[in-house]
């Protein structure tokens, strides 16, 4: 099964039952967490703005 | 599993029958304060994303009107009250020069990189995103009620402007999630209008 046939029968069956999205829930949230805990640890006691700006810059997400 | 589906359309609000996430809370925090200042439109990924759509986002796209610099320093510095920080820098007069320049910049919370609000300044010149902007649908998750384009346009925008394999899935997840709602001469009128823009 493709991805593309994947989203669209996922799509169907969360019409019907919504009780998936708690599955969703939980993929958006652990995402969410591990980004956090991330840059926690790679700008942990030090500046934060001014050392994630300098990350940001470098991997051109800020000019 | 109870007798509810995944949406209902209520007085044309389309209703999410789910719990908040905390990117939806995250947003939500972003929205309250912003629309004190101004209108807004929430744009692209957050709207598949809000729908029921599998993936992780780290920005959410958010549609403002260019704004005068009065008015845009009462909403900087009620977003850093807030425990928000901007991307592009802590004083206001710098980051103005982006606004001023049509520049997207970026809000995250306090001590934290992602996810942020990607912060889109508009103005009528932006056709597509104009019409979108000035065509909102109300949605509502739990007590969260916030706008976004006309479903039929942000499909549209994903396939024939954006076109990247995450895209297509998600225009392909809200033609199917939203297969009951969609209106044929939605479609017709809107790709006259993105088609110009891809020119």
């Amino acid at each position: 099964m493709k991805d593309i046939d994947y989203v669209k029968l996922y799509a169907e069956k969360l019409k019907s039952n919504p009780d998936l999205f708690k599955q969703q829930k939980m993929l958006i949230e652990s995402q969410l967490h591990a980004s956090s805990s991330l840059f926690n640890n790679m700008f942990a006691g030090k500046n934060f703005k001014e050392n994630a700006r300098k990350y940001l810059k470098n991997v051109g997400l800020t000019k | 599993m109870d007798n509810k589906k995944g949406y209902e359309l209520k007085e044309d609000i389309i209703i999410i029958n789910r719990d908040l996430t905390e990117l939806d809370i995250f947003v939500k925090d972003f929205i309250e304060i912003l629309k004190k200042h101004s209108d807004y439109l929430i744009v692209s990924g957050f709207v598949s994303i809000s729908t029921g759509r599998t993936r992780g986002t780290e920005d959410i796209d958010v549609l403002v009107p260019v704004m005068d610099k009065n008015k845009f320093q009462k909403l900087f510095h009620d977003l850093i009250y807030n425990n928000f920080w901007c991307y592009q820098g802590d004083d206001v007069d710098e980051v103005y020069l982006y606004i001023q320049r049509m520049d997207n910049i970026r809000f995250a919370r306090k001590n934290e990189v992602f996810p942020n609000i990607e912060f889109v300044p508009i103005n009528e010149m932006r056709k597509a995103k104009y019409f979108e902007f000035t065509h909102p649908q109300k949605i509502k998750i739990k007590d969260f009620e916030f706008k976004i384009p006309p479903v039929e346009f942000e499909i549209l925008y994903k396939e024939i402007i954006l076109g990247g394999k995450k895209d297509i899935e998600d225009a392909k997840h809200l033609r199917t999630f939203f297969s009951d709602i969609l209106k044929e001469e939605r479609f017709k009128k809107y790709e006259i209008i993105i088609r110009e823009e891809k020119q």
